[in-house]
């Protein structure tokens, strides 16, 4: 009892201090206009707040035995080989033409193809086309198309059974290269200070993908791929939400939400997660207004040890993101350490990776309400940037004078999108939850009971990530 | 403290964000302590 009283006072006052830090953030890499809403902003938190807690009951009654456990998908179709070929040259064409035009190309960030692709296209776009149409990532991955077609000219070269086989990718390694990948992605995107440099960007990617040839190499294509390449793990997590799954061939149906749920929780599969949700929640608090009042503070100290003032500014942005992440992994460690006190034997580290993939749909309602506006706006810069890839003056497609319409939906649109995401995002979190724990106890009370805490760490995210969007579009 | 009431017009709206959190909590809380109750008697 003493220890479950100690956990609610934590968990209180983690959930104060998470929202006491994180108020007034920009819009998040989207742009946001004046918003007519008929409630204010806040209500829409205490409303997203009431809709979990009667998903909750919901759950607890209507949801009586596990429903998502057991995958049970259907064959649809099959994929002629000649595909898969042609989307992973149509991968490297790609990934070849952001290079050419990183390190060719104007270096002006908006006049060259390569940031928008990165940045807009790759890391915001990738996400939403996932869920819809599986993970597409695996089909165009570049640097897996050319491993595959090295391995199939060293076999014929070589002879099938004279190559070397892989080493066994170490256990313990688990995502951990993905869980350096995201901190390292999003570390140049909202601390580097030349992270719109195309040419820098070009060397990046170039030197990424060299990585994940040595290690497709060293311990297997599909191996490496599973987990150590950061940005296939990253696309696969969320494309594992949505119905559709290519695998060997085929292309096969399934409900939506199960495919996640047979994600084994590996080494760094927590910490992943939690570097999605807190990277992205930096990012809007990093645009707010009590961070831009705090961190020239910060940086002025570094600036007095003699530093810099653009590395004193990296240090001082390095040390938010890695606080944020570690607030989002602590907010949910307490929710884990809650269950845990309700009993039947189930050990902290066994419990946070069992629950683990409730996070991947958090992470994705993150990703779509900080990044829709971007995706929904600068996506839109696409049409001039195919047209004038390096920023020359080319028309190679006619669309060259082509301009963003920022009509296209309104600030009031977005917000409405950016808040059922959240809502929707977490109850899926709260039904994966749910769907796990009465698999996992003996008696349906303890189940229940063990969600509480659940429940208790989907209202925080929302109200955390509703709080951050509203700071965001008042900033 | 006098910058931070000198600006509670800026954040007190934030506070309200909280609420939805420490409710639940607090729903928690009641709960655990009943539970203790029950264990007890």
């Amino acid at each position: 009892m003493r220890t479950r009283a100690r956990l609610v006072a934590a968990g209180a006052a983690l959930a104060a201090a998470t929202l006491a830090a994180v108020p007034d953030p920009a819009a998040a890499h989207g742009l946001v206009g004046r918003q007519d809403l008929p409630i204010p902003r806040w209500l829409f938190a205490w409303a997203a707040a009431t809709v979990l807690v009667a998903s909750f009951v919901g759950l607890a009654v209507l949801w009586p035995r596990p429903r998502l456990q057991q995958l049970q998908e259907r064959i649809v179709a099959s994929v002629p080989r000649t595909l898969d070929v042609l989307a992973g040259a149509l991968g490297v064409a790609l990934f070849g033409l952001v290079l050419y035009a990183g390190l060719a190309g104007s270096q002006s960030a908006t006049a060259n193809l390569a940031p928008t692709v990165i940045y807009v296209l790759f890391w915001v776009g990738l996400p939403f086309a996932s869920v819809i149409f599986g993970d597409v990532f695996r089909a165009i991955n570049p640097w897996r198309a050319i491993a595959r077609a090295v391995a199939w000219a060293a076999r014929r070269i070589a002879g099938a059974g004279s190559l070397p086989e892989p080493l066994a990718y170490p256990r313990r390694l688990g995502r951990w290269p993905a869980v350096l990948t995201v901190l390292s992605f999003a570390w140049v995107e909202l601390v580097y200070v030349n992270r719109t440099d195309p040419s820098q960007l070009a060397i990046m990617a170039l030197a990424y993908a060299a990585v994940q040839l040595v290690g497709m190499s060293l311990y297997g294509i599909e191996p490496w791929e599973q987990r150590g390449d950061g940005f296939a793990v990253y696309f696969n997590l969320f494309s594992r939400l949505g119905p559709l799954r290519w695998r060997d061939g085929r292309l096969a149906v399934h409900r939506p939400l199960e495919g996640v749920v047979g994600l084994t929780p590996v080494p760094g599969t927590v910490p992943l997660l939690c570097s999605m949700i807190g990277t992205t929640s930096f990012d809007g608090f990093s645009q707010g207004q009590t961070w831009n009042s705090l961190a020239p503070d910060i940086q002025r100290r570094f600036l007095d040890l003699g530093l810099s003032a653009d590395t004193a500014l990296e240090i001082t942005f390095t040390i938010g993101l890695v606080v944020m992440v570690l607030l989002v992994g602590l907010l949910f460690r307490l929710g884990v350490a809650g269950m845990h006190t309700v009993g039947e034997g189930h050990t902290t580290e066994e419990l946070a990776g069992k629950f683990a993939h409730t996070l991947v749909p958090i992470a994705l309602a993150y990703v779509v309400a900080h990044y829709f506006s971007l995706l929904v706006y600068n996506g839109q810069a696409t049409a001039y940037l195919a047209s004038d890839p390096l920023g020359h003056g080319s028309d190679l497609f006619g669309t060259a004078s082509a301009t963003i319409d920022y009509g296209v939906i309104s600030a009031t649109g977005i917000w409405y999108v950016q808040v059922a995401a959240l809502i929707v995002g977490h109850v899926c979190g709260l039904i994966l939850a749910h769907d796990r724990a009465i698999a996992m106890y003996r008696s349906a009370r303890d189940a229940t009971r063990s969600q509480y805490w659940m429940l208790a760490v989907m209202v925080s995210f929302t109200s955390l990530g509703l709080w951050l969007l509203s700071a965001a579009n008042q900033a | 403290m006098t910058p931070i009431l000198a600006h509670f017009g800026h954040w007190w709206q934030s506070l309200l964000y909280l609420a939805p959190v420490v409710v639940v909590v607090g729903w928690l809380s009641l709960q655990a302590w009943r539970d203790s109750r029950r264990s007890d008697d």
